[in-house]
């Protein structure tokens, strides 16, 4: 599982990882049915406290992402829906270009122009 | 069969075929015809087992010694050519030494322990007259395995040829301020059970000692056994494959310790494989010498794959190890970059 954190997001952890585990499951590299890695894993390899992961895998099941069972992990149940990723992107859009010095009213602005 | 056509010109697999037809059929002969032919100058029954010394301690007779090997014989004999039929196990050359090493090492070891078991019964006057010398053993061990070697060498074919695999290596974007790892962790269940089973019996084995039923040596060797087995087990049964910036991270067994790191600095580049545990040689830690790679093999299918740049490949099962591959990439990219 790839998980993405970006540094300079102001959201609290949690929501930064659910928002990774989120973003894994809709770009398909984890299909309803799959089982995710241990949340110490996950914990380990951020470097975070595993009560943190534990928290976004909770947030996720309760949107009915994930599946949780006992003695078989977690599992994810279904993908998200459209607008949840659509959400998500237009986050990483947002943060993208405040990189590079526009606010959202200027992004909004191009998008209008592409469309 | 004309002489004049090259052996190369036939497909391994129906040469493997007939050739194991032919020798089997031989074989089988030779075991069925040399006791039929000696049946007046043996004893019946006859000895069949010797422990240690040269003197017999164990006896069949004559039309159950001789089925026994017929039917180890035509067991052997029959999964070979069955595993030929299914013709997997002859693509790739590893397997091939294999087949080809048990149709003639196995062949020379039946024969040679049925041989020196009708020599030792020859004009014995009744099967506790017949003696063994312990040497005569070692030399039929000898050289079914030589045989084995010979024939695993000869039978090896050409070198395997790569599938078109894409050996394009994977990439990704990294965005500045990102923080990206991967993880991925696989298990056999086959192992995980094999090392339950071999903990329960050494839990077992404790509890009779110390019920004063078995005795503290017997203990003792089946612990000397079971322990090294079952630690083995839990640290290969699962593994716990980590990539980010500082690398890549194999962690063994279920709490992923001890581990054992690739920094990123050591990596020339990572790819994706789909390997079966025929192509390595099997399961657990694999190395075909002058192949200058070592595998990690719980299962067969994905594995991530990264190049040392001092040379020499390390291979590792893992699910998605495309991504894991790709991130590597992007990492190694930055640190050479900046």
């Amino acid at each position: 599982m790839l998980l993405t954190l970006d540094l300079n997001d102001p959201r609290p952890l949690h929501e930064q990882v659910a928002g990774a585990i989120r973003r894994a499951i809709a770009d398909g590299s984890y299909t309803p049915g799959d089982r995710l890695p241990p949340a110490r894993d996950l914990a380990d390899a951020l470097g975070i406290n595993a009560n943190t992961v534990l928290r976004a895998l909770r947030e996720l099941r309760d949107e009915g992402l994930l599946e949780f069972r006992r003695g078989r992990g977690v599992s994810v149940l279904s993908r998200p829906d459209a607008r949840a990723v659509l959400v998500e992107a237009a986050r990483e859009l947002l943060a993208e270009a405040d990189r590079y010095g526009y606010g959202p009213e200027e992004v909004i602005h191009i998008i209008r122009e592409l469309s | 069969m004309t002489s004049s056509l090259p052996s190369k010109s036939l497909p391994s697999k129906s040469r493997a075929i007939t050739v194991a037809g032919l020798w089997g059929a031989l074989v089988t002969a030779v075991l069925a015809v040399v006791p039929l032919a000696l049946r007046d100058r043996l004893p019946d029954p006859l000895a069949t087992h010797w422990s240690g010394g040269s003197l017999p301690d164990g006896n069949a007779s004559f039309a159950g010694s001789l089925a026994f090997v017929l039917i180890f014989w035509g067991a052997t004999w029959a999964a070979l050519l069955g595993a030929a039929l299914h013709g997997a196990i002859l693509r790739g050359r590893l397997s091939r030494v294999h087949w080809w090493g048990l149709l003639f090492g196995g062949a020379v070891f039946t024969l040679g322990m049925h041989g020196v078991t009708l020599a030792a019964n020859l004009d014995a006057a009744t099967w506790r007259e017949a003696l063994l010398p312990g040497w005569q053993i070692v030399a039929v061990l000898a050289a079914s395995a030589g045989a084995g070697v010979l024939a695993g060498y000869l039978g090896r074919g050409g070198p395997d040829v790569a599938p078109a695999r894409s050996r394009e290596t994977p990439v990704m974007r990294l965005r500045p301020g990102q923080r990206a790892v991967w993880v991925s962790r696989v298990s056999n269940p086959w192992l995980a059970g094999l090392t339950t089973v071999s903990l329960l019996s050494a839990a077992v084995v404790c509890g009779f000692a110390a019920m004063g039923m078995v005795g503290a040596s017997a203990a003792w060797m089946s612990l000397a056994v079971a322990v090294p087995l079952t630690l083995l087990g839990l640290a290969t049964a699962t593994v716990q494959v980590r990539t980010d910036a500082e690398g890549l991270r194999v962690g063994f067994g279920p709490w992923g310790r001890p581990a054992r790191r690739t920094p990123i600095g050591a990596i020339e580049s990572a790819w994706a494989e789909r390997l079966t545990p025929a192509e390595v040689g099997g399961w657990g830690v694999r190395g075909i010498p002058g192949t200058g790679r070592t595998t990690l093999m719980l299962r067969g299918g994905d594995h991530l794959v990264v190049r040392r740049t001092g040379g020499g490949e390390f291979a590792v099962s893992a699910d998605d190890a495309e991504r894991g591959a790709a991130l590597l990439n992007a990492y190694i990219a930055e640190t050479t970059g900046s």
